[in-house]
């Protein structure tokens, strides 16, 4: 009873109060101004990180390959073993795009197109020092599609090409701890994965290093490709044997698979 | 008395029906809107001051990113000096590419510390002479001679460097003698080198900063296990770590 009569009340001040005040322009005014304001300022902050939404690596955007549908990550930083000329290290991965390496030397990587297939312990030692390394199937590139991946290549610094027998893919895209397998040697995602990812500081383990032509390597007649070992296979050195790991395992703490080899078979054999 | 008290009651009555016509829901709503638009504005201006990530950070002259800039600029390039003699002394090719890789990418490191101090506007060389003066609380720096200075802190030589009688003693030494000399103080000044890249990778502002020295510390602690494995191949021991 109290309520409607209080209702009753409240309806008529209601319509007085709308009778006899006035509207409340400023208060509009200033509503409008600071939604203008902001949508403004929100405009602009969202227009200038459009344009920033680039495959360029920032301290915000450390790893713009993220962006890229199909890339595979692996994290390899704590599996830098470098190895001798004579161990072969049983890749996880074809081809493979981190892990222990040869130590001697690396593949020359300033933009070199190799015709044959190159041993894979050089080429993982390339990615270590920043370079992208693109691989394709010789049965399946040729040609123009070949040329098309040449270009990307020559005359560039801190990436090379080499074919890789029985590839799963025709391209397959390799840096330090990612890759991206393709069919198409026009994918846009070739140019975005090279932008993302080569000489990215924050994805490479050894800022600063080179892609040189050493001792050790010869561009002109690099040492061939040789199939991965098996990871049980005696000699096969673990893809993800850390730097720390001792070359001649103590307390039998080798994480290889097939380990009913007791005899350490220490590599340098020649010294 | 009464009376006037009863037309009293009747205006406070109406006056605050007038005053607050709307239902609670309303009110929270108009409250809430007031709120956001609070918050939409100072938005707004924080984006207009600095737009996320954008502009260089500045350090200051007694920041973790500038003093390692300055220290690990001198302690890399004793390292490039090293290996520049290695290349052209040994006769290892081995060797030979590894001080080529230490000497290339350590100079370009330096290269890289040296853009940020003068995109800074820090001087090139810590200006006191005295070196990891900014890694507080750390056990080598504490009983560190600082005296002299004006309570700088710091030490005169970083650790795992060689002494001008070690770098004389190295290139003087021939064949072998020099290149196990040679590994055995590279493998020491990895060694040094790396708590100060440990303490900057932890502390330094810049996340560029903290990146590079995140990287040397990977980066150097796979080089010396391939150092030590070379020194051992040559029938010798590692000199006694640093400190």
């Amino acid at each position: 009873m109290a309520s409607g009569k209080s209702s009753k009340a409240v309806r008529n001040a209601r319509s007085v109060v709308t009778a006899t005040k006035p509207k409340p322009w400023g208060t509009v005014a200033a509503v409008l101004a600071i939604l203008i304001f902001a949508a403004g300022i929100f405009g602009y902050v969202f227009w200038q990180y459009g344009e920033r939404r680039t495959f360029i690596p920032s301290a915000e955007n450390q790893d713009p390959s993220a962006q890229i549908e199909g890339v595979v990550v692996e994290d390899y930083d704590n599996a830098r073993k470098h190895v001798g000329f004579d161990e072969r290290v049983a890749y996880d991965q074809i081809p493979p795009f981190g892990g222990a390496h040869q130590d001697g030397a690396w593949a020359a990587c300033e933009g070199q197109v190799y015709q044959q297939p190159v041993r894979n312990e050089y080429m993982v030692h390339s990615l270590e020092h920043g370079a992208v390394w693109i691989a394709y199937n010789p049965e399946q590139i040729s040609g123009a599609a070949l040329d098309s991946l040449r270009q990307r290549v020559q005359d560039q610094s801190y990436i090379m090409l080499s074919p890789y027998p029985g590839l799963g893919t025709p391209v397959s895209l390799q840096s330090w701890g990612h890759q991206l397998k393709l069919s198409d040697p026009n994918d846009e995602r070739i140019d975005q994965f090279i932008q993302s990812l080569r000489l990215n500081q924050y994805t490479y383990p050894e800022p600063g290093a080179s892609c040189d032509i050493v001792p050790g390597f010869d561009p002109a007649n690099p040492p061939p490709f040789v199939e991965p070992p098996d990871p049980g296979e005696p000699g096969a050195v673990p893809v993800n044997a850390s730097p720390e790991s001792d070359p001649q395992p103590a307390g039998g703490a080798a994480p290889a698979p097939g380990g009913e080899q007791p005899a350490p078979a220490p590599p340098p054999a020649g010294g | 008395m009464s009376k006037s008290l009863t037309v009293d009651e009747k205006s406070t009555v109406e006056t605050g029906t007038a005053r607050a016509p709307a239902p609670r829901w309303m009110r929270a709503l108009v409250a809430g809107a007031a709120v956001l638009a609070v918050l939409l504005l100072g938005a707004s201006l924080g984006m207009l001051v600095r737009l996320p990530g954008a502009g260089p950070a500045q350090p200051g002259a007694t920041s973790v990113d500038l003093g390692f800039a300055q220290d690990m600029s001198v302690h890399h390039r004793q390292a490039v000096q090293m290996a520049a003699v290695a290349q052209e002394r040994s006769s290892d090719p081995l060797i030979r590419v590894l001080a080529f890789d230490i000497e290339y990418t350590q100079l370009e490191q330096v290269g890289r510390m040296q853009g940020w101090l003068s995109l800074w506007n820090a001087a090139a060389l810590p200006p006191s002479g005295r070196h990891m003066g900014w890694m507080t609380g750390t056990a080598g720096i504490a009983h560190g001679h600082g005296e002299g200075g004006e309570g700088s802190g710091g030490v005169q030589t970083m650790p795992g460097m060689a002494s001008p009688a070690e770098l004389e003693q190295l290139r003087s030494a021939e064949g072998s003698e020099f290149d196990v000399l040679f590994l055995q103080l590279m493998l020491r000044h990895h060694q040094g080198g790396t708590p100060m890249a440990e303490y900057a990778a932890q502390h330094a502002e810049i996340a560029q900063v903290r990146n590079l020295a995140e990287k040397i510390v990977t980066s150097q602690s796979a080089e010396s296990q391939y150092l030590t494995e070379l020194i051992r191949q040559h029938g010798a021991q590692p000199l006694p770590p640093p400190i």
